[in-house]
């Protein structure tokens, strides 16, 4: 498959250089480094907002910016969506002129998303006649998706759309991020120093650090790399998931809910049966068994298999495979006392009250 | 007649005092209608571009604020006159001659006050966030359409901040008008120009009428210009439903 977007740029400030050689394949792809590594730099030469010193950025089969060619397309020719980190909507435009904005600027033969259908997508509906500046972070970053998305990019670049939201709505954002990409099949580019995040969504991810370009590889893979992993901070490694509320124990004071086949049982939550949530279990509240325990506490366990066994520092990474992927992360010590090998039975045993809440 | 008829006391202004009014009014105004898009264009190549020689395009435009006005209207009267460069274009092409006409009293308040306007406008033009226009921009706007749609709309308070400001200097304008519009009752005598005469004469009390006039037109062009300035924040948070 062709690459979406070819990257091979270079740009310097004083005390800085940013060099990325990269052919990012369609669908979602992360940025992922620690601040000061580039990442928005990089995101502003392919929206046009920045400059490039040398290089080229090809989108789609289309030249956006070449040095050797003279091209440097300007901004509102890329077609290329942005989601600022600090969202930058319109304070003198409603909600809805906010979504039309860009909409009404393409030419009626590009549209391909109608707004109403964004509205309903991220639920937009009774923010419409506001104004910006009294919505909350999640109204405004989910307004802030609808115009981008609205002027039918065929790129859209998200810079930390997480970030300066309260934790307890992330997940919700990132399931709003995977019904866009879904339904609109645009590809995305999406900016984050979180691992976790970058996981959960991403299919590819580009690691850079202080400009330079570590790797490019598939997310869960990175956490293996001894090249890559020093930029991932171990300890915020979670594991984040959709699941469906099934069902109510009062009694018990737990929920269950559905993740594909597997029911686990969270902490109670007083949220309807049938409605989606993303939940959180950090790598670390993860327990493995090599046999299935018999009289536990815990109320998870699940039976799968090891896929891989990433031993970089002082912790090990366990990823097993059930419908989803898992990571565990546990000491070399238990690693050698439990025998864990790749493609051995595994069981992961979760307490309910590791689960939390993402929205 | 038995009846003392009031003595030069007129229950209102005398008509040449009307005159000079109006003739204020009318230079400034049009003062500011030609100085604004000259401080417009000036203040956005200042805040918005990157070009070069800004320290010097800031400096001459700046000039009429540190120099005499007499100065500056003297500098106004060499262009104008049918030496000057400006001078003798308009006569060769429309005929016409600026000296000592209100439109000359114009173009002096319009120049004396494009300082103070450029100011206003950086101030109202720096204070629109340029990544807003970096949003629009991406959103497939092209810089005019952006600086039409996003920039102005989010500035207009402080650019009508900056026309009032420049309106109030213009009211004021002596110096510049006197040498290059001449002092001539009904025809381009302004409320300053007509104080003066007044003074001169020794007439007080016809000039503190003229004081009055002024004190009062100064005090309403700058009280709208601080509720211009200050109640940005309030007037748009009262817009959004709590």
């Amino acid at each position: 498959m062709d690459p979406v977007i070819s990257l091979n740029l270079r740009k310097s400030f004083p005390g800085f250089q940013l060099a990325v050689n990269a052919d990012l394949p369609a669908g979602i792809a992360a940025v992922f480094g620690p601040s000061g590594s580039g990442k928005t730099t990089l995101l502003n030469c392919i929206a046009g907002l920045d400059r490039p010193d040398e290089g080229e950025i090809r989108l789609r089969g289309q030249t956006l910016y070449s040095d050797t060619d003279g091209i440097n397309l300007p901004p509102e020719r890329r077609r290329v969506g942005y989601v600022f980190q600090d969202n930058l909507l319109f304070p003198h435009l409603s909600v809805q002129d906010n979504i039309h904005y860009g909409y009404r600027l393409t030419p009626e033969s590009r549209r391909r998303v109608a707004p109403q259908q964004l509205v309903d997508l991220l639920e937009l509906g009774p923010l419409l006649q506001r104004r910006t500046d009294g919505l909350s972070g999640g109204e405004q970053q989910r307004v802030a998706l609808a115009r981008a998305l609205a002027a039918s990019p065929d790129l859209l670049l998200l810079d930390e759309p997480l970030a300066a939201l309260h934790l307890s709505i992330r997940g919700r954002i990132l399931r709003y991020l995977k019904t866009i990409h879904r339904e609109l099949s645009i590809p995305m580019l999406y900016v984050s120093h979180s691992i976790s995040e970058v996981i959960a969504l991403a299919d590819s991810a580009l690691v850079l650090d202080k400009g330079r370009q570590v790797a490019l590889d598939e997310p869960r893979t990175l956490l293996g790399r001894s090249d890559a992993a020093p930029f991932i901070s171990r300890d915020s490694v979670e594991n984040i998931f959709d699941v469906t509320v099934t069902e109510h124990l009062p009694e018990s004071g737990i929920t269950l809910a559905a993740l594909g086949e597997t029911t686990l049982a969270l902490p109670q939550i007083d949220v309807p049966i049938g409605q989606p949530v993303s939940i959180s279990i950090r790598a670390s509240d993860v327990i493995l068994a090599s046999e299935k325990p018999n009289s536990i506490s815990a109320r998870n366990i699940l039976e799968s298999r090891i896929n891989r066994v990433d031993a970089a520092g002082r912790s090990i990474l366990v990823h097993a495979r059930l419908e989803q992927p898992w990571i565990s992360e546990i000491t070399p010590d238990a690693l050698t006392n439990l025998n864990l090998r790749e493609g051995g039975p595994v069981f992961l045993i979760i307490k309910s009250s590791s689960i939390s809440l993402l929205d | 007649m038995g009846v003392i008829p009031p003595a030069r006391e007129p229950p209102v202004l005398t008509s040449a005092e009307l005159h000079a009014l109006r003739l204020s009014l009318q230079a400034a105004s049009l003062g500011v209608l030609l100085g604004f898009p000259v401080a417009f264009g000036v203040a956005w190549l200042l805040v918005k571009t990157q070009m070069r020689g800004k320290l010097a395009l800031e400096i001459l435009v700046s000039f009429p604020l540190a120099l005499p006005p007499v100065i500056t209207g003297y500098a106004l009267l060499l262009l104008l006159s049918r030496e000057g460069m400006v001078g003798r274009f308009l006569n060769w092409a429309f005929g016409i001659d600026l000296l000592f006409t209100w439109i000359a009293a114009a173009l002096a308040a319009g120049l004396v006050s494009l300082p103070l306007m450029v100011r206003a406008i950086e101030v109202a033009l720096a204070g629109v966030d340029p990544r807003l226009e970096k949003a629009a921009r991406s959103l497939g706007a092209g810089p005019i359409r952006s600086l039409l749609t996003v920039t102005l709309p989010l500035a207009y308070r402080g650019m009508a901040a900056a026309a009032l400001l420049g309106f109030a200097r213009g009211l004021g304008e002596f110096g510049a008008t006197i040498v290059v519009a001449g002092n001539v009752p009904g025809l381009t005598q302004t409320l300053p120009l007509a104080v003066f005469t007044d003074l001169q004469a020794g007439d007080d009390s016809a000039a503190l009428r003229l004081v009055a006039i002024s004190v009062v037109l100064a005090a309403i062009s700058l009280t709208i210009h601080h509720v211009l300035i200050h109640r940005r924040g309030s007037l748009r948070r009262q817009w959004t439903p709590s």
